[in-house]
């Protein structure tokens, strides 16, 4: 299995650079049976991938530590769980990961376009071609092969980095790398429309459920992420910009400014340039994602690798990128005219156009951020790093605006909106905005970011609330229908934009609980057994927590996870105004093959805050573990996270709505043409297939 | 042993996957579809759904009647000119380039026309010829008179 998995590498890379070739040339010579010959190999090279896959997740069951990646990531005792997610845990494995859902995302492109787009299909398989290449290269030539072998057969390996052993590392891992790969069709359909000349706006209709896709694994993927920090890393928090966090969310970023922008495309036929432009950026941070994570360049805790060769590879692919695409657009640039203008900045467009400047403004401040440490330690030799601070001084009034934004463009009509009408639209929001900021700070809240994050949230809550109750009762009226089968038409008939405006509810959910983080408490206290912390919530209420004692499990006896050198377990007696709460556990854990022991932190969430306690010093961790009665002493750190679970929440609903906006419409269904309220009206109203 | 007889194996196999289609003299089109929508039917479309928006805006008052009136009229305006092209593209579509199928219809008449064709099995034969070669059935030209163009065989 090994042997061939090695192997089907080596086949892979000349049959994807044939493929790459002759989609080329069937491409510029219209030749259909070379068509057909790239397209064999799209689906050979995705073969070969499994195979190559396969043979990982068997070395990592078969405990093969004669080869590096296996030896490197994993050991006798580790669970099976994680012995097949050993294909991405480690830098090596995750680059055929990325190459394996790559072609997994090639290979149901060209099957469900073999009878359709066929004018696009030659270059779409050209470039997915090109971008296999690219990643076997990397895994065959950058000392990267995870199918390297020691020279000898290490008695057991070295183990999993025990913060990777969490369930969380089997589910977000796959959602980033899906977001990240699936992208690459949208890109290659962008360059094929380039190349082929065909520039109107058939490419972003062929590729926009591939956008959302994209979109919609990224954002599962970031929450994920943070819901992993939050459990695992135990400091409490859920996000610390650091460069893999951040390498995530620039491609998210361009990927929901692409989203808005070709709604403008699409129904004005404007930003052509600018959506072509979007596009390749986005794809081109996708790659420098995975190049920033898995080339060792910045250290955090994602990073493991420190070769350069492979950063060389990145780089020149990147380049290429960039100036191909620059050439391209360059060079249909008056193809790419718009057909219109905008006509008014109180329109949809213009707000749209206004969050696009706003979301590629947060994107540059974050890759300026993450990269400056590395500029600066290239020009001075000294590595300075920007911490959380310069993001949120820049970020915090950025997102605020564009969370502002997100209430104001659902209700501004397209083209130009009247002052009178946005006077209608806005007097009830903009009203519960100020009553919910002006409420807060009547019974004490000075936080000002937290007040202007709670207001402007009440805002656009209230205007999607609006919306929603509007849509249903116009549709209740014109069609006769009772409001909860409105309510359901509604949505269907229109789920981009009933989707949309789930997302945004999401997003508004999701920037409350952020803010609630201004108001987070943080106590550090030294417990010998009985004695108690009294912390208060910012809420008003306080809580009690009595140290009840430690108890230790050795490796034999921890029947859960053979894995475990030792478990020392904190137990907490937990009170809430007097009132009994379940006991909180915190602990301490040794990992076999691992020397840093981890820290689990005790969560206890409810709808309005989390009380998070950490174990955070052992004054005598080996007597602790051995038991002895005297050494008991423990430091815990106690949190009261106010509205944490609510970033959670929202993280669900904005995945609700990406669900809305990617289900398959009903095929074939003609959409009746609008039912024109004048009655007035004479000229014909043509009936078309204007479904969505 | 066994691992080169794989390798070898899997490389022909892989080979022969991928060449097989342009060695068997297949095709794939590289041309947009019958049923795929033109430049002109995405921009009917999009009008369309542009309309909807106006409507549901004007719906719930978010455009007063004045903007609606104009916005419907000029989106209106937009979905009958696009219209104008997919029709004109459809029929140009139809009259420019004959099908096979009429072709195939021309070919038959003619042949008709000329006797070469059976009237018993409808099969094509060579110019002079009495009887069908398929069928056995006589030819018109054969049993009817003279030709009026020289051919021995054919009737005007």
């Amino acid at each position: 299995m090994n042997v061939l998995g090695e192997l089907a590498l080596w086949i892979a890379l000349p049959v994807a650079l044939l493929g790459t070739v002759l989609g080329f040339v069937a491409g510029r010579h219209q030749r259909g049976d070379l068509q057909l010959g790239a397209e064999r190999s799209v689906y050979a090279v995705f073969g070969l991938t499994i195979l190559a896959s396969a043979g990982i997740i068997s070395n990592f069951l078969n405990d093969r530590f004669e080869y590096l990646y296996t030896a490197s990531y994993s050991n006798r005792e580790l669970d099976v769980f994680y012995k097949v997610a050993g294909l991405w845990s480690g830098q090596r494995g995750s680059l055929l990961f990325w190459l394996l859902f790559l072609m997994l995302f090639s290979s149901i492109c060209v099957w469900t376009n073999r009878n359709k787009n066929r004018e696009f299909m030659p270059y779409v398989v050209g470039i997915l071609g090109a971008v296999a290449s690219f990643f076997l290269t990397i895994l065959l030539f950058a000392d990267v092969n995870p199918y390297e072998k020691l020279g000898f057969t290490p008695a057991n390996g070295q183990g999993l980095n025990p913060q990777l052993q969490s369930y969380w590392m089997t589910i977000h891992p796959p959602m980033l790398y899906m977001g990240f790969t699936s992208f690459t069709v949208p890109f290659a359909f962008a360059i094929a429309a380039l190349v082929s000349g065909r520039l109107d706006s058939r490419w972003i209709e062929v590729t926009r459920r591939w956008i959302l896709l994209s979109w919609f694994f990224l954002a599962i993927g970031i929450v994920l992420g943070m819901r992993w920090a939050y459990e695992e890393l135990g400091w409490g928090g859920y996000w610390f910009w650091d460069p893999v966090e951040n390498a995530s969310l620039l491609p998210w970023l361009s990927a929901t400014a692409f989203l808005h922008s070709i709604q403008i495309q699409e129904s004005r036929g404007m930003l052509r340039v600018w959506n072509m432009f979007l596009v390749i950026l986005t794809f081109t941070l996708t790659i420098f994602a995975t190049f920033l994570t898995r080339s060792g360049l910045i250290e955090s805790v994602h990073s493991f690798a420190q070769e350069l060769k492979i950063a060389y590879i990145f780089l020149s692919f990147l380049f290429v990128i960039v100036a191909s695409g620059a050439v391209l657009i360059l060079w249909r640039l008056p193809e790419l005219k718009s057909d219109n203008q905008i006509e008014s900045f109180l329109s949809r467009e213009a707000a749209f156009l206004f969050n696009n400047l706003m979301l590629l403004g947060v994107l540059f401040a974050v890759l300026w951020g993450t990269l400056f440490p590395l500029i600066s330690e290239g020009l001075t030799g000294e590595k300075i790093s920007v911490g959380p601070p310069f993001f949120n001084r820049v970020n915090i009034p950025i997102g605020l605006i564009l969370l502002a934004l997100t209430g104001v463009g659902p209700v501004i009509a397209w083209r130009r909106a009247s002052k009178q009408n946005i006077k209608k639209s806005f007097t009830v929001p903009v009203g519960v905005g100020l009553a919910v900021a002006g409420g807060l700070f009547a019974i004490g809240v000075r936080h000002g970011y937290a007040l202007a994050t709670f207001g402007i949230s009440s805002f656009v809550m209230a205007v999607i609330v609006i919306e929603f109750f509007k849509g249903t009762r116009a549709r209740a009226r014109i069609e006769n229908e009772n409001w909860a089968i409105a309510f359901a038409h509604l949505i269907a008939r229109n789920r981009r934009r009933w989707g949309g405006y789930v997302v945004h509810a999401g997003v508004v959910v999701m920037f409350s609980g952020i803010a609630g983080s201004s108001f987070n408490v943080n106590i550090r206290q030294t417990l010998e057994p009985g004695e108690s912390a009294v912390i208060p919530s910012p809420l008003g209420h306080e809580y009690k927590l009595t140290y009840e004692g430690m108890s230790t499990t050795s490796a034999t006896a921890s029947n859960s996870n053979n894995n475990f050198a030792f478990q020392l377990v904190a137990l907490l007696r937990v009170e809430n105004d007097g009132k009994q709460l379940p006991t909180l556990t915190t602990e301490k854990r040794g990992y076999i093959a691992q020397d840093q022991p981890t820290t689990e932190v005790g969560i206890r969430s409810s709808f309005l805050e989390d009380l998070y306690v950490i174990l955070s010093d052992v004054a005598d961790l080996r007597s602790a573990i051995m038991n002895e009665p005297d050494a008991q002493t423990a430091t815990f750190t106690f949190m009261v996270n106010p509205l944490v679970g609510w970033i959670w929440y929202g993280g669900m609903t904005v995945a609700l709505g990406g669900l809305i906006g990617l289900w398959p419409s009903v095929s074939g269904a003609p959409v009746r043409a609008p039912v024109l309220s004048s009655a007035r009206t004479r000229e014909p109203v043509p009936v078309g297939a204007a479904g969505d | 042993m066994s691992v080169v007889v794989g390798t070898v194996l899997l490389v022909v196999a892989v080979i022969f996957f991928v060449l097989q289609p342009m060695l068997s003299g297949r095709r794939a089109s590289l041309h947009r579809e019958m049923d795929e929508p033109t430049e002109a039917e995405s921009r009917q479309r999009f009008a369309l759904l542009a309309l909807r928006d106006v409507e549901y805006d004007h719906a719930t008052g978010k455009l007063d009647e004045v903007d609606y009136r104009v916005l419907r009229g000029e989106l209106a305006a937009e979905a009958l000119t696009a219209l104008e092209r997919v029709n004109s593209e459809a029929a140009a579509r139809l009259s420019g380039a004959p099908s096979g199928l009429e072709d195939e219809i021309a070919r038959l008449r003619s042949g008709l026309r000329s006797g070469t064709t059976c009237a018993a099995c409808g099969s094509g034969n060579d110019e002079g010829s009495s009887f069908c070669a398929y069928c056995g059935a006589p030819l018109r030209a054969a049993a009817g008179g003279p030709s009026s163009h020289g051919s021995p065989s054919g009737t005007a």
